[in-house]
This record gives structure tokens, sequence and C-alpha cells, in this order.
């Protein structure tokens, strides 16, 4: 067998191994197989591409061409983003993803005069070229190319059965000002009144840190732990909190799944850590009943809790989440 | 040239020049000071009457709080009295189209007159070493400004259109709006006489005042000082309007006036706003010139006219590229200082209603950065010697591409219940990682420190340094850059474990590290580059076309990134005409939903792009006529005739 008989025949092969999970892939999912079984046979077929691609290059002394490694890349990439990253990443991110590495591959390949020349060349003589490989090239592409897109326009146009996506604002912006228990509470300015240091005391932002980790049930703690004690006592005792946001704050609570959307998670660095103490103080006060306009489509099931809570309940219950997570509120001062 | 005799004269006419000009940049302010004068007056008058009514001002505190109640209540407005329509059309895309338009034009020929101010600068420099550089300099600046002329038509024209759009559509408003800025808005019109002024006799007036280097040249380089000074005046002015339509002040909380213009203007977003625009005008008009550069570059028929332009278009690259790289950190402060005016208007647009528009945007700024990367990549194909530095391009885009990911993660995210369930939680414990702050600023700051580092390899891919020291600068570099990516990664890590208001000050440390590589290791290089063996020219008109089309990509980038970050900063005033003062009750009154707003924002684009063609082909047209002449009188001087439809 001639070499570019070899290197045809290698190509064809490769090409028909990666053109298949793109085809499962624009089915929007897995096919005939399940999820599990779809990702081991995505792993091998990575393992085994890569492994052709060794053999190929190291052993037979042909270079892959980058036509053949533009498509493996791509594959390489969605396995990464699909399969390896866990749990997995919602349709519409893993899109954004895909299409910053399908840009990628496409500048990667043309990013020099050889590289491009190297990438277009073959293309160039598929579609030019009138001698029997060309030409069976050109026909297969012509025949996959629309083929795929039609197999996508089928797959779109199917009627789905899940529930939509549903686009919701998980920090809708707060109001100016409540009113809790008769009294106004301006959320630009307000204070947490039990952050109180040692001195008794306002104890500034970040300046807590030196209570983290500290035992706040020992008979003779500081000021601030006291609080932390009674904020955690509102947690699992008088509200309960933890039946929904879970022991440790992760949103994992033993009730959590029966809501959707699932309670949130305090220990993650995009939930309380981003906010201002007062705009949890208003969530915990008003709950989902009376979250703002734009806070579309207003699914919550958190209880307003100023109707179980004093207000001195909630300040301290928002301390303790900070101190049990180790975050510090955002503040602009 | 003008007729001068003797060096005398010439000295006594560039010192006239220059005496007319400072009178008058001075003219503007004369309504005003008479302006103030007589409200001392009526002040002083009324203080002799009876106690003036004082109110509180919604922003201003301490000894400024209280003012003198100087103007109306802002009304009720009342729909459809107060709003005008076109039958169907909803009133608010067209006030936005027409605004859109008139933005883009104003951009760009407020941004052209700065290039141009630079390109004749070192035009001058470089004219007492090299002559043909500096006239090839001055030539470019001439060409720049040829463009941005019949740009500047369009640009009155549209701000004509958007004037009576206001007057048509939005009558109560813009009656409230020109009611508080009364007291200046006349000195904005009188600026914009000036301004035209200066520009015609600083664009027709090139060739008569270029003497090389001597006083005219200078003087004429003065017309161009004061140009870009009445034209960013202009644009202090347009933007104190739009800021107090954000954040006002001066105002009491019926939006009364309250007698002071300066509180007006200098509400709390003014200077922010200021900073990002000035800096993103620049990079918009650098892009707007290179996109148009590639063009010619594409169309020029021969390698002399292709070398130009290829050339052109890097140099108007390079000035855009030196505004874009502070732009981010501009915006950054501008973000700050919105969440400090109002936390419901940083959430609303960072973490909630708007927070995909600003994915929109951050796709946009990494289309920016990898284009003008992809663009060096290209332009380095023409440099000889370059090929050493080949095979490091595949790892700086592999570093872009997954700082773009990092930057691209929305905190927010769209999916199903279904795949909110799978994923235990609306934030990921792995990428939901990226969603915030610490990470957007690591990966921005990677990006550009990226671009530096491929600068540093454009500015020495043709040289073989020669400097004794050669390896220690190499290491130097090595260390700095190695350094500051270090210092950029460790503090976007450290910000996880830290307060909000001191991971907000790391960024300070992050940017100056990228800065620092920008400079330090720039300056370096340049000095390593000293005495340096050329491995060949630059082959200026030999750039791969997928270099030019990269061009255009920037360009359109630019002009989108515009267009979505302006419906962004108008959306967040939300039902609001004037932020919490005077309330919008229009039917289009709702925010309009992302598709929308990304159909009317592409449609803006190509409206930009459809009218700036047909400038660059106006200018062209000009163009064509002096060739046409001068190869008639070339033919008529060799004795021979031009046969028709030779051009």
């Amino acid at each position: 067998m001639s070499m570019f008989k070899k290197k045809t025949l290698l190509t064809q092969v490769l090409v028909l191994i990666l053109v298949a999970p793109v085809l499962a892939w624009a089915g929007g999912g897995g096919g005939p197989f399940s999820a599990g079984t779809f990702s081991f046979i995505k792993v091998g077929l990575v393992i085994f591409a890569i492994f052709s691609a060794w053999l190929i290059k190291d052993k037979m002394g042909i270079p892959l061409p980058k036509l053949i490694q533009a498509p493996l890349l791509w594959v390489l990439c969605y396995i990464n983003f699909r399969v390896i990253l866990q749990p997995p990443i919602p349709f519409s991110l893993l899109a954004m993803y895909m299409g910053v590495c399908t840009v990628a591959i496409f500048l990667y390949c043309s990013i020099t005069a050889s590289s491009w020349e190297e990438f277009s060349h073959p293309i160039a003589v598929m579609l030019r070229e009138d001698h029997g490989t060309a030409k069976m090239s050109r026909y297969a592409t012509f025949l996959i190319v629309p083929g795929l897109i039609a197999f996508q326009t089928y797959n779109q146009m199917l009627p789905k059965f899940g529930e939509p996506i549903e686009l919701r604002t998980v920090h809708p912006a707060p109001p100016a000002s409540i009113n809790v228990h008769k009294k106004l509470v301006t959320l630009q300015t307000a204070e947490n009144p039990f952050r109180i240091g040692d001195d008794g005391n306002y104890l500034k932002v970040g300046d807590e840190s030196q209570y983290f980790g500290g035992n706040s049930w020992t008979g003779d703690v500081p000021k601030f732990l006291q609080q932390v004690r009674e904020g955690g006592v509102v947690f699992f005792g008088t509200a309960g909190c933890f039946y929904c946001h879970g022991d440790n704050l992760d949103g994992k609570g033993p009730f959590s799944f029966a809501f959707n959307p699932i309670p949130a998670n305090f220990a993650d660095p995009g939930t309380i850590s981003q906010l201002q103490e007062t705009f949890v103080f208003w969530r915990v006060a008003k709950g989902g009943p009376d979250l703002s306009r734009e806070a579309f489509p207003w699914a919550s099931a958190m209880p307003p809790w100023e109707k179980h809570l004093t207000t001195n309940e909630i300040w301290k219950v928002i301390i303790f989440e900070y101190w049990h997570t180790g975050f510090f509120p955002r503040t602009w001062g | 040239m003008l007729n001068l005799n003797g060096e005398k004269k010439k000295k006594i006419g560039a010192w006239l020049l220059l005496s007319m000009i400072g009178m008058l940049v001075l003219l503007p302010f004369t309504p005003a000071v008479v302006m103030a004068a007589e409200e001392k007056a009526a002040e002083a008058a009324a203080e002799g009457d009876a106690e003036p009514e004082k109110a509180k001002d919604v922003f201003y505190k301490g000894p400024g709080e209280f003012g003198i109640v100087s103007g109306p209540p802002a009304k009720e407005m009342v729909y459809p009295d107060d709003y005008g329509s076109y039958g169907d059309f909803q009133s608010r895309t067209i006030i936005w189209i027409a605004n859109q338009q008139h933005l883009y034009f104003g951009s760009f020929v407020l941004a052209v007159p700065m290039f141009v101010w630079v390109m004749e600068l070192i035009g001058i420099l470089q004219y007492g070493k090299d002559r043909k550089a500096g006239k090839k300099f001055d030539d470019l600046a001439h060409e720049m400004m040829k463009i941005s002329l019949t740009a500047y038509s369009v640009t009155a024209i549209l701000g004509g259109i958007l004037i009576f759009s206001f007057l048509a559509l939005y009558p109560g408003f813009f009656r409230y709006l020109s009611g508080i800025f009364r007291p200046v808005m006349h000195i904005y019109a009188l600026l914009f006489i000036l301004e035209s002024g200066v520009l015609y006799v600083y664009y027709y007036g090139w060739d008569a005042m270029n003497d090389g280097d001597g006083d005219w040249k200078w003087s004429h380089l003065a017309l161009g000082t004061m140009l870009n000074a009445v034209g960013i005046v202009l644009m202090v002015m347009a933007n104190t309007w739009v800021s107090f339509m954000m954040s006002p002040a001066g105002v009491d909380a019926q939006g009364r006036f309250l007698g002071d213009i300066w509180k007006v203007m200098h509400n709390p977003l003014m200077v922010p706003i200021v900073i990002h625009r000035i800096l993103g005008n620049a990079a918009f008009g650098g892009g707007v010139v290179a996109a148009y550069a590639a063009f010619k570059f594409l169309a020029a028929k021969n390698i002399e006219e292709k070398g130009h332009y290829d050339w052109m278009s890097y140099i108007a690259m390079f000035m855009g590229i030196l505004a874009l790289i502070p732009l981010p950190f501009a915006g950054y402060w501008l973000m700050r200082e919105i969440y400090a005016y109002r936390q419901q208007m940083g959430i609303t647009l960072m973490g909630g209603l708007l927070a995909w528009v600003f994915i929109m945007q951050a796709t946009m700024i990494a289309t920016l950065f990898i284009t003008v990367n992809y663009y060096l990549f290209q332009a380095m194909g023409r440099m000889p010697g370059s090929e050493r530095y080949h095979r490091y391009f595949k790892y700086m885009l592999a570093i872009l591409v997954v700082s773009t990911i990092a930057w691209l993660t929305p905190h927010t995210l769209v999916m199903t219940p279904a795949e909110l369930k799978a994923m235990g939680g609306a934030q990921h414990p792995v990428v939901g990682n990226y969603g915030v702050m610490s990470a957007k600023n690591t990966a921005i700051n990677t990006m550009i420190t990226t671009t530096c580092v491929c600068f540093i390899i454009y500015q020495r891919c043709n040289f073989n340094v020669k400097v004794p020291w050669a390896w220690k600068g190499n290491l130097f570099l090595f260390f700095l850059v190695f350094g500051a990516e270090a210092n950029i990664v460790f503090l976007g890590i450290y910000g996880y474990f830290i307060p909000a208001n001191v991971r907000i000050g790391l960024s300070v440390p992050q940017v100056a590290s990228t800065l620092t590589v920008l400079f330090i290791g720039v300056w370096m290089n340049v000095k390593m580059l000293k005495g340096a063996e050329s491995v060949g020219e630059i082959r200026w008109g030999r750039m791969s076309v997928r270099g030019a089309y990269a061009l255009f990509m920037l360009a359109v980038a630019f002009t989108w990134t515009m267009a979505v970050m302006g419906y962004l900063r108008s959306s967040v005033r939300l039902h609001w005409h004037v932020n919490e003062i005077l309330r919008d009750n229009s039917p289009w009154a709702f925010t309009n939903p992302l598709g929308y707003a990304g159909n009317i924002n592409s449609f803006n684009v190509l409206l930009f792009w459809t009218m700036l063609l047909f400038v660059f082909w106006l200018s062209a047209l000009a163009g064509k006529g002096k060739e046409k002449v001068a190869a008639e009188a070339a033919a008529e001087a060799a004795g021979s005739a031009v046969p028709a439809g030779s051009h």
C-alpha cells in the first residue's frame, strides 16, 4: 500500500471515529445509549483517537495534519466539558464553551501562513481536484454536512417534553428601603446591630475573621461569638433554616430537593459573600412573597420570616451564616 | 503655502494665531459669566424682598445640602399628552436608534482628531531627523482627518435628527431636561460652532500651514490641540445630561433645580462615565480607522499602496489598543461607583435583570483581545525572523482561550429545572467559582498581560539582540512576566478568602502587575533592541488577508460593544427617565427582552457601517478626482492621450 493511500485510509477512519460523537451530540444526548454508557463510549473513543494519533504520528512517522487535529481537539474539548466536568453543566453553558473552543480551534489552524496552508490545502484539493480520492471525499462531504444539518434541524423541531428553561433572576435588585415590624430599614445604609466587638462597638467587616473557627458554646466567649451562638439557635432551632439550607449551609438540607428551585447554597462564593448584609436581611425578612418586580418568575419557597422571627433574631441568624461559612458581607467602605 | 517674507514675520504670524486661539477658547465661557452675574443680581434683589425657598439636594450632603429652589418640579408624565408616536412604532426604539447613530459618529469625529494630533506631532518631531518619515506621518494624519471631515457633517445631521425625535416623541421629558440644563445649553451650541470653525481651518489649512517643522506647522498643531480640547468639553457636557439621568444631583426630591448648575453637571457618575467614554471613543476611533485601512489594503492594486495601508492599519490599531488596555479598568471603576451610588442599580446590572447583557459584553471584550493577538500573529508573518516565535503562538492562544472561558462564565446560569437539579444548586461547584469578580479580574488581567507579551515579541521578532547583557535582559523579561502573572493569579485566588471591600482593593495590585509588564517590559525590550541586528525589513503590504479581516472583526466588535453597553446603561434606569425623579409613564417604560435588544443593536451596527461605507466612498471619490487630474496632466506633459475609462 502506498504512503498516500495509507494516509487517506487513516484519515477517513479517524474522521469516522470523530464524526460519531458529533452526530450523537447533535441529537441532543446519548442517542440510543444511556448517559453513563454513552460517556464510557465517548471516553473510549477519545482514548482510541489519541492512541491512533500517537500510532500514526510517532510510530508510523506520519505527521497529524491540521485537518485531523482540528476535529480531534474539538471532541477532546467536548469530552472535557460534557463528561469530565461533574456535576454536568447546563446546555447553555456547554454551548458557550464549545463556541469559544470552535473559534479557538479555527484560529489555531490559521495562526500562521504555513498552518493555514496545511489546514486549507486538503479542503481546496477536495473541492477542486478531479481524481478519485478527491471526488469521493467531495461526495462524502456533501452528503455528511447537509445530513448533519438536517439531523440537527429535525432534532430541534421535535416536540420536547422537559420543563422549559426558566430565566430566573437569582439576585434581583432590592428595594431602597423596607418596613419590618413597623420600622423603616434603609438597605443602602443600615448596619447589623449585632456586629459588635469585645469593646461593644461596631465591628468592621473583615475584623470578625479573628472569631472564625472559634467555639461559641464555651462558657466565657467574646460578645461576637455570643451573637453567633444565638444566631445558630435560630438557624437550627427557632426557625429551622437547616431543613432547607442544610447543616453545612450548603443548600442540601433534608427538604431541599422537594423545592424547585432548590434552596440557596451559602457555602458557595457566589451567594451571600456577594451581597450586603442588608440584602440578606431583606430576603430573610420578606421571603418569596415580597420579591421585587424584576425577580421573575418569583420562584422562591422562602417564607417571610418577619412573621415568625423578631428583627433581632433575623440580624443574628445573618451573623451566624457569615461566621459559619467564613465569608464576609459585601461593603463599599 | 502662505507667502511669508522673513523669519520674524513668520513668528509674529504664529503668535498672533496662537493668541486668537486662546481668545476663542475663552469665548464660550462669556455667556456663563454673564449669566452667573445676572443670577447673582437677581439673588441680591430677591434677598431684599422675601426669604427664598430652600430645599434639600437629592445627592449632595454637608454644607451644600440645601439650595435655593430655582425651577419648577418634575411634572408627572401623562400618556399620550407628554409623549408622541408614529403609528405603531415604539417611540423608544426610534430614539434609541437616533441616539446610537449620533453617538457612533460623534465618538468617531471626536476620536480621530486625537490620533491625528499624535500623528502630526510625531511627523513634526521626525521631520528634522528624517524628512521622508516625517512626511509619511503627516500624510497619514491628513488622510485620517479627511475621513473625519465627511463624518463630521453626518454627525451634525444625526444630532439634528436626535433633537427633532426628542421634541416629537418625548416633549415632556425634553422640556424638563432642557429646563434643568438651560444655563449651559447655549454654551454647548456655541462650542459646537467653535468646534466646526476650528475643524475647517485645521483641515483646509493643512497644506497652507505646512512648513515641515516650522512655526506655522506648530501653530497648526496648536489648532489641533484646540480642536481636541473643544471636542472633549463638548463630550463632557453631553455626558453630564446622560449621567444626570442616571444619578441626579443639584435638584430636590421633587426634581426642582436648586440653582447650582455645577452640582447638576458634577453628579455622582459624571466623572467615571466621562473617563470611560474618552477611552472608549479613542479605542473605537482606532478600530474604525484600522478597518478603513484594512478595506483599502484589500482593495489596493499594487504593493506600494498595499504597504501604505498595511502600515496605516497597524498604526491605527496600535493607537486603538493603547486606549483599549486601560478601558476595562475604567469600566471597573465606573461599576464600583454605580454600586456605591445605588446598591439596586449595581445588582440590577451585574447580578440581576441585566446580568446577561454583561455576558454579551464579556464576549465582545474577549473577542477584542483575541482578535488583537490574532492580528499581531498575522502581522508577524510579514516580518523576517518571526519564524523563531511561531511555536509560542499556540500557547499564547491557549492562555487567551482559558482566560476567555473564565471571563465568560456567567454567575446566573440559564438552565432547565432538570439541569438545575442535576447540578445540585444555582451555582456549579467548579465553574461557579468563575462567575465572580475575583476570577473575572484574573482572567482579564491575564489576557492583557498576554497581549503585552505578544506585542513585545512583535517588536523584536525581526531583530537579533546584540547588547552584551542580552541574556540578563531576557531573564529579566521572563521573571517580569512570570512574576506579574503569578501575582495576578495569587491575588485572584486570595480574593475568595477576604471581604468584598478588600477584594475590590486587590484589583489595584493586579492592574499594577499588568501595567508593569506593559511599561517596564516594553521599555526593557526597546533598550535591548538598541544596536540590534536586523534580520530583514518589515515587508509592508505582505500581511495575510486574515490579518485584514481580523481588523474588520475588531472594528465591528467595538461597535457592537458600544451598542450593547449603551443599551445596558440606559436600561438600568428601569422605568425612570431621570432616576427616582421623573418617571417614564409611556407604554414603552418596560425593559426590553435581550433578543429584541440584540436585534436593535445589530441593526444599529449595520446601519452605522453602511453609512460609514458611504463616508469611505466619499473620501475615495475626492482622491479619485485628484488622481485623474494628475494622471491627465502627466499624460499631457508626456504628449500622449489618456484612453477613456482608464481609471
